[in-house]
């Protein structure tokens, strides 16, 4: 089939593409390599990252292989908006959690995880739950980013599929390996580079390929009327409202984005994430666009995979050297994650598991880093394994972002209201993700009654989303207004329609339960907790190096 | 009308993406001054 369909590299030439690719990272990282590394740069650059390096950062971490394949394909399923309700909401991921971070970032300065924040909140239970979720979810993204690399690899070359992803782990484990995090954030500015030159020059290129605007003019013609319409019901229910009950989650639950939260100098927290969020938006729905262009024509994908999407629009009308930009295109994305996902799993091992439960606050350094650089070669080695074997492990993923929902209010209401407790908060996420998996799994008929509470739970997990979004930018008492009219709103349509939309039923109601549970659990409590407590737990933990604050 | 509409929202994408790709090099370049001035490692 590749033969057939595929533009093929020789074996030579995709060999020499990864040596340039791997080899000019690892050479770019001798730049900061040092023979002794302290342990709080390691894993957080001593919070001294400028708002360049910070902004390039956050956006490679945050763009993934999947990225592009996904917005493709939305934009090849919905038509005109498909891209927009992949990109957008991914974007504002990035956004949505400025400003918490910087509540995360005045209560605990000096922080590395944001487990170890909750550990000085909250005790082990609460943060080992965060942390755990965490590695689950960098394990399943390292996973994922290793197949893509050997998917591209068979497509495009003569090369198996195990030698691509065996070349991609031993690829970014070699530049991560020795300075972590520093690393990462320096091979990510370069890798963003070439993603960005490489999109803005593919996509026009792509359209012009095709026969320009005319073409595309012309292929109207072949969209049904839900794909030609710019606010699809169908795209905004089946694409846009999923990723958009997942945009707090992903950005509280996942420690690459946090990590960055804390390197960055804290002045420079707001244009960072607000350049990140421009930045990943418009690479993401401008790949989505190949994907549209694609329905334009009137293609098919290969076998029905839209995985194809891209690779195959690609081979049909670029250049051999336009193949070879792609391929850099794809490696770099899903490198950059993936040696984000290593750092944030040394990280939360290094921190939270051996720095606050094992040493309890006071580690050795150097023992911390060979624990931290021993965690980066298991993962590897789990992450290369995984993928080589085409494990499906991604219904995993169904319960690390469940996971994530769930703590996204305990997490939040944790960091603004001392009346938080720790059973409050553990109650708060195993009810969430019961009624998540009760709801998802449909382990009870979703009919009558029990149909019409799970609708009016996730109606209010609705209200919680937009409430606290609304607080996050505009305090405390809009939040509140527009979280209640939200939920009655959302209760009025929910009710009889939700039952349909199961995913979407079933993330919201993990907001919405954990939520619930909190707030009666903590009420119930007269304890109220001293947020300057935090400071003085969550501590650098190398003496020699103490990090300084802009 | 609708061909350009529709080129349009095809290549602005590339365009904003050139300019946040200007600003993040602008800002990386005054990060290394910086970090020059003040003696201490870019990352």
């Amino acid at each position: 089939m590749n033969e057939e369909s595929f533009y093929q590299f020789s074996t030579l030439t995709v060999l020499a593409l990864l040596a340039a690719f791997y080899g000019g990272t690892y050479l770019l990282t001798l730049l900061i390599k040092k023979k002794k590394e302290n342990t709080d740069a390691f894993m957080v650059s001593n919070h001294q990252i400028g708002f360049g390096l910070g902004a390039a950062s956050m956006t490679a971490t945050w763009i993934w292989a999947a990225s592009f394949y996904g917005a493709a394909t939305s934009g090849y399923t919905y038509g005109i908006s498909g891209p927009l309700h992949y990109g957008l909401w991914g974007a504002l991921m990035i956004l949505f959690i400025y400003p918490f971070g910087r509540r995360f970032r005045k209560l605990a300065p000096n922080a590395h995880t944001l487990g170890e924040l909750i550990h000085a909140r909250h005790g082990s239970s609460s943060q080992l739950i965060l942390a755990s979720s965490n590695i689950l979810g960098s394990i399943i993204s390292l996973m994922v980013n290793f197949t893509a690399s050997g998917a591209l690899v068979s497509v495009l070359s003569p090369l198996s599929f195990q030698a691509g992803v065996v070349i991609a782990g031993v690829g970014v484990l070699s530049y991560t390996l020795w300075s972590g995090f520093r690393a990462s954030v320096l091979t990510d500015f370069a890798q963003l580079m070439a993603m960005m030159a490489v999109a803005i020059l593919i996509i026009p290129a792509v359209m012009f390929a095709l026969g320009g605007p005319q073409t595309l003019s012309d292929g109207m013609s072949l969209l049904t009327p839900e794909q030609a319409n710019l606010f699809s019901m169908d795209a905004i229910l089946n694409q846009g409202a999923p990723f958009f009950v997942a945009v707090l989650a992903y950005a509280i639950g996942n420690q690459t984005i946090s990590q960055r939260l804390f390197a960055v100098r804290e002045d420079h927290i707001k244009p960072t994430f607000i350049t990140a969020t421009i930045g990943y938006g418009a690479i993401v729905i401008g790949l989505g666009m190949i994907g549209l262009m694609a329905l334009m024509t009137g293609m098919e994908p290969i076998d029905g995979d839209m995985n194809n999407l891209i690779p195959q629009m690609v081979s049909m009308y670029l250049s051999p050297v336009f193949i070879g930009l792609f391929f850099i295109l794809v490696i770099g994305s899903l490198s950059s994650t993936a040696d984000s996902d290593l750092s944030a799993m040394s990280a939360i091992v290094m921190a939270d598991v051996y720095g606050k439960n094992i040493a309890k606050n006071n580690p050795d350094p150097t023992k911390m880093l060979f624990i931290g650089r021993l965690t980066m070669i298991v993962a590897t080695l789990i992450g290369v394994i995984l993928a080589s074997f085409s494990m499906d492990i991604l219904i995993m993923l169904v319960f690390v972002g469940a996971l994530w929902g769930a703590i996204v209010f305990p997490v939040i209401a944790s960091c603004f209201w001392n009346r938080v407790t720790n059973t409050a908060f553990t109650s708060a996420v195993i009810a969430g993700l019961l009624m998540f998996c009760i709801a998802r799994f449909e382990l009870v008929p979703m009919v009558g009654v029990i149909a019409g509470l799970f609708e009016l739970l996730a109606a209010m997990g609705g209200g919680v989303v937009l409430g606290l979004m609304a607080f996050g930018f505009c305090g405390r008492r809009v939040g509140l207004i527009v979280g209640a009219l939200s939920a009655i709103g959302l209760a009025f349509f929910s009710v009889g329609f939700l039952r349909d939309y199961t995913v979407l039923l079933a993330s919201l109601m993990a907001y919405g339960v954990s939520t619930i549970v909190c707030i009666g659990i903590s009420l119930l409590s007269s304890s109220k907790f001293d947020f300057t407590q935090i400071d003085q737990k969550v501590i650098n933990y190398d003496p020699a190096k103490p990090a300084t604050q802009a | 009308m609708q061909t350009f509409i529709l080129a349009l929202y095809v290549l602005i994408w590339p365009l904003i993406s050139l300019a946040v790709l200007a600003i993040i090099g602008v800002a990386t370049v005054k990060d290394i001054r910086v970090a020059l001035l003040e003696k201490r490692e870019l990352v």
